[in-house]
């Protein structure tokens, strides 16, 4: 049995998932600032006459690290950068940087020796921090100045932890090292703190399956493992639909998704069966960061946008006054059109058919203006989703043959979940002129995800055998490799080797985990006219997806 | 407050090369990309990145003669170089960026009107065609292209040599010491756009102060004069200190003023070799400088290597730009001599060099010094290579804004060759009417 758990704004969901059936599922209110009574709550209310001997594994989506950071509780970093020569970072990373000397270049030679004594002086400066961030320009072509600098930190401020930026992301793009890196040290404590107390209330209960904690990758890692990237557990509720999308279907062809929930819908774009990622990572406190993280675009139209009148334009969202009339609530709301279309069947139709009138023009009947506003909605949608498939087709591409032949992501199907999904998805596929499905099971589809996601992780490999070695930097790793001998096969050889080491390591031992290779490059490097080398990327990951393919059962009616 | 906001079409072409181990292969900017990613700069909000588009066969034949034909000489690649040329430019002309940089290759400054293979690199003029492309689509007239590179950029300057209404400036190492030898400075242009190309043949050694000597006593002077609708920016990199195939002693931090006090529309990446020493920095800088960003910070680790400029070519550069004040002081005068001293016709031979396809090539052209247009232009060429053969062609050029006279004299020196039958191949390219017919 799985066990899944999304942590959403305002219901935390769970399920109990049995040979791809979902078994039982349950609904509680989200508990802000006590988000562990709740997730207790949901756990017992889902096993309930449930064998918790029989839970294989746990899995949660939470918002703790989203939350701590909209909230400001995050910790007093000390931000140590090895910048070397190029932009000045002044004013571009969050907290106050601290630069030292130190360079590594392009090919991970070191240019500059980092000094001790600033160090010492920067850590007496700034005593008292309890966490700390060590991020050097090109680290991830030689982890050994960060390590240096990390290491005396460690001996001269004594922290509770130190985020090492290369350790974070093996990928280029140093401003982006350092924001995830400092907002991984500010969240550390706050994790840790919650990480202990999920780890105990679980084990209260008898459940001795292990604990994994979604990523917006969309992949797990276990708790163990997560608390060194706590980062990397932000953004996992919209993660969690796109997984539970990925269990309820089998998609192979070019999909827009859409996630209808309360107030926003979050679109991603799939191909070959799995969403788009970023470009880059994530955007956290609107610092770009290296968080690998699904590409979304999220706009203010949901089930509960507020629907008004204003002059001669009817407005839908983005701000939410409160549930639908049609349920109780204060305003009239998209689900009150829906309800008045005939295409959803909860909540009072007199109700509904009232705050319809209450929006229509002059002359207009409630049906009329229910579907006015069905219009705008779908219209607010859709132009979302054309600004993402014209930035798609915009996405620079650094080879001839991608500009010759590249092939134009060209969407076949519109797949949605969540609460209004039932009522605006057709409306949305109309107007892109695209078959539909909204599967069954999709109001838990988030916790689906969670329950039945795959735990991931990824390594990059860099050999650059005209200098002798390669790097891991995710590992720390620096190995000398044969300069005349190391081929591109080696390269591949060895990052399977390293990438099932750091599974192992992080603790998933999955019975066959299949790796994946996400990318690669080869240069010949020339001097003169004589090839002296090669320089390899390679990048490897555990293939993100799902455990098991799940059947709504006989929850997915409702 | 940074009011720029800089358009970057990032195009380093990893699978394309001329052969293997030539200096314009596929890792000529791979650690450039390290660098531009490495410092963030896609991400950051003064900087936009845009995707080439591919340029079209008749885009480059508003500027070309290709003989056989100009399809046939190329490959994708040069069209997607192009290309990201005319995107760079188009980003600035719908106001999307106040300015934009094709950071792109393959280069394209040595490639000339008339084209039989590939020489110093180049095979289409990349900023030649975007010009020609803003005359079109957007109605530019004066337009001004600063050619930075370390080699003199004859292409540029053969295709705009009768064109007054393109200022031509190209600094480069004196061509009595670098390919391709041209760059002189009596090389002024045709006599009806008698100064509109001004060359400034510099010593090797030139180092940032030589460099931004002439810059703020010459050419900033003379651009102010010209008045043109738009600057463009050659920006080669080979002037750096650390490039292997020159001699001068320009820094990244020497680049990065030169593109902030330049403050072109449009950069184009040229040339440039020293892909590891020099290549990250300069570019890191001149993308720095253009979009508004502080770029003191970027520095060449190895700076320690670059030499000091000496006495001599201190003296001799101001000297050279004291002759040059004094040419362009009196440009309508010489302009005005030229053209009464020429007739009806004006006349050149030459004798042109394809390294890179081992081809010599013999042209002879002729221009009608017109009262009432730019006039048309002849050119007869012959082209003999190892493996090449002998190829000939006769093109007859009208040019925009061009008088009745000119248009009928054109195709009819055309036909009269054609009946000679002379040559292998007959040309007329039609600048009015934006077309290249082969007869």
């Amino acid at each position: 049995m799985l066990l899944g758990i999304d942590v959403g704004g305002t219901f935390t969901d769970a399920v109990v998932i049995k040979d791809g059936q979902v078994w039982a599922s349950a609904k509680t209110p989200t508990t802000h600032g006590q988000l562990l009574r709740g997730i207790i709550m949901v756990i017992d209310k889902v096993l309930a006459g449930i064998n918790q001997a029989d839970v294989r594994r746990v899995a949660l989506s939470t918002t703790i690290v989203t939350n701590a950071l909209i909230e400001g509780e995050i910790d007093k970093v000390a931000l140590l950068l090895l910048p070397g020569p190029g932009l000045n970072l002044e004013g571009l990373t969050p907290g106050e940087p601290h630069f030292l000397s130190g360079y590594t270049d392009h090919r991970g030679r070191e240019k500059a020796l980092p000094v001790k004594d600033e160090v010492s002086t920067v850590c007496r400066k700034i005593g008292g921090s309890k966490a700390a961030a060590v991020v050097g320009k090109f680290a991830v072509r030689n982890p050994a100045q960060e390590r240096q600098v990390a290491d005396w930190v460690q001996e001269c401020l004594r922290p509770d932890h130190i985020t090492v930026g290369a350790e974070l992301s093996g990928s280029l793009n140093y401003l982006r090292r350092i924001n995830s890196a400092y907002y991984n040290a500010a969240v550390w404590r706050i994790f840790t703190d919650f990480a202990a107390a999920i780890e105990n209330a679980v084990a209260e209960r008898g459940i001795t399956a292990p604990v994994h904690i979604l990523k917006a990758d969309g992949g797990t890692l276990p708790l163990g493992a997560a608390q060194e990237r706590p980062v990397e557990a932000i953004f996992t509720g919209p993660a969690a639909s796109v997984l539970g999308i990925m269990a309820l279907t089998n998609l192979t062809e070019p999909v827009i998704s859409l996630d209808i929930g309360g107030t926003s819908t979050d679109i991603a774009l799939w191909q070959n069966g799995v969403p788009l990622l970023a470009t880059g990572g994530a955007v956290v406190n609107g610092y770009p960061t290296a968080v690998r993280s699904f590409w979304l675009s999220s706009v203010g139209i949901g089930g509960d946008s507020y629907v008004r009148r204003q002059g001669d334009k009817l407005l839908v969202g983005p701000m939410r006054r409160g549930p639908a009339m049609a349920c109780g609530g204060p305003e009239p709301t998209v689900t009150d059109a829906l309800r008045v279309a005939g295409m959803i069947e909860y909540g009072d139709q007199e109700l509904a058919r009232k705050a319809m009138l209450l929006v229509a023009a002059e002359g207009q009947t409630p049906d009329e203006a229910a579907g006015e506003t069905l219009r705008a909605a779908t219209h607010t949608v859709c132009k979302a989703v054309a600004d993402m498939l014209s930035e798609q087709a915009a996405r620079p591409v650094y080879k001839v043959e991608d500009i010759v032949h590249g092939t134009v992501f060209k969407p076949e199907l519109v797949i949605g979940v969540g609460g209004a999904a039932k009522g605006l998805v057709p409306m949305v596929a109309q107007e892109l002129s695209l078959p539909w499905q909204v599967p069954d099971g999709h109001m838990v589809a988030n916790a689906i995800g969670a329950a039945s996601s795959r735990p991931t992780t990824e390594i990059t490999l860099r050999a650059d055998s005209a200098e002798g070695y390669y790097t891991v930097p995710e590992l720390g790793i620096k190995r000398p490799v044969d300069k005349q001998r190391f081929s591109l096969a080696d390269a591949w050889a060895a990052a399977e080797t390293h990438l099932a080491e750091r599974a192992v390591a992080g603790g998933i031992n999955e019975t066959a985990p299949v790796s994946e290779r996400i990318y690669e490059e080869e240069f010949n490097v020339i001097r003169g006219f004589t090839t002296i080398g090669k320089i390899m990327t390679c990048k490897l990951q555990l293939k993100p997806g799902v455990l098991v393919p799940v059947q709504a059962g006989r929850f997915g009616d409702e | 407050m940074n009011n720029k906001k800089l358009g970057l079409v990032f195009f380093p072409a990893f699978d394309w090369a001329i052969t293997p181990s030539h200096p314009e292969r596929e890792e000529r900017l791979l650690y450039t990309r390290d660098q531009i990613v490495e410092e963030g700069l896609l991400d950051l909000p003064a900087i936009r990145e845009y995707r080439p588009k591919l340029a079209t066969i008749q885009d480059a034949q508003r500027v070309h003669i290709g003989v056989p034909d100009i399809a046939s000489l190329i490959t994708d690649a040069h069209l997607v170089s192009a290309g990201g040329a005319i995107t760079a430019a188009e980003a600035v002309m719908r106001r999307e960026v106040t300015n934009a940089f094709a950071l792109v290759r393959p280069p394209g400054h040595h490639a000339m009107r008339v084209v039989h293979g590939t020489r110093g690199f180049c095979t289409i003029n990349i900023e030649a065609i975007m010009v020609e492309y803003l005359r079109r689509h957007y109605g530019l007239n004066k337009i001004a292209i600063v050619d930075t590179d370390v080699h003199h950029g004859d292409g540029t300057q053969d295709i705009f040599y009768h064109d007054p209404d393109t200022l031509f400036i190209s600094f480069h190492q004196d061509g009595r010491t670098l390919y391709p030898g041209t760059g002189a400075v009596a090389e002024l242009g045709s006599p009806s756009a008698l100064c509109s190309t001004v060359n400034i043949p510099l010593p090797p050694g030139t180092t940032d102060a030589g460099l931004h000597y002439v810059l703020d006593n010459l050419v900033l002077p003379v651009l102010e004069d010209f008045r043109p609708d738009i600057i463009i920016n050659s920006a080669g990199q080979d002037n750096h200190y650390s490039d292997p195939l020159a001699n001068m002693a320009i820094t990244a931090q020497g680049y990065a003023r030169l593109a902030e006090k330049l403050n072109a529309d449009i950069a184009v990446l040229e040339g440039g070799y020293s892909i590891e020493e020099a290549l990250p920095y300069v570019n890191t800088g001149i993308i720095l400088a253009m979009a508004g960003l502080d770029y003191s910070r970027v520095v060449e680790p190895d700076i320690a290597r670059c030499p000091r400029q000496s006495e001599d070519n201190t003296r001799y550069i101001a000297q050279l730009v004291g002759k040059w004040q004094e040419i362009w002081g009196e440009r309508e005068t010489l302009r005005r001599e030229a053209i009464a001293q020429a007739g009806d016709f004006w006349q050149r031979r030459r004798s042109i060099y394809y390294d890179d396809s081992g081809i010599q090539e013999r042209q002879s052209e002729t221009v009608r010094i017109c009262p009432h247009c730019l006039g048309y232009q002849t050119v007869s060429t012959q082209a003999e290579g190892h493996s090449f053969g002998v190829k000939s062609a006769f093109a007859a050029i009208i040019p925009r804004n061009s008088c009745n006279a000119c248009r009928t004299q054109a195709q009819d020196a055309l036909y009269k060759a054609k009946k000679e039958n002379s040559h292998d191949h007959y040309f007329l390219q039609d600048k009015e009417m934006d077309v290249l017919q082969q007869i």
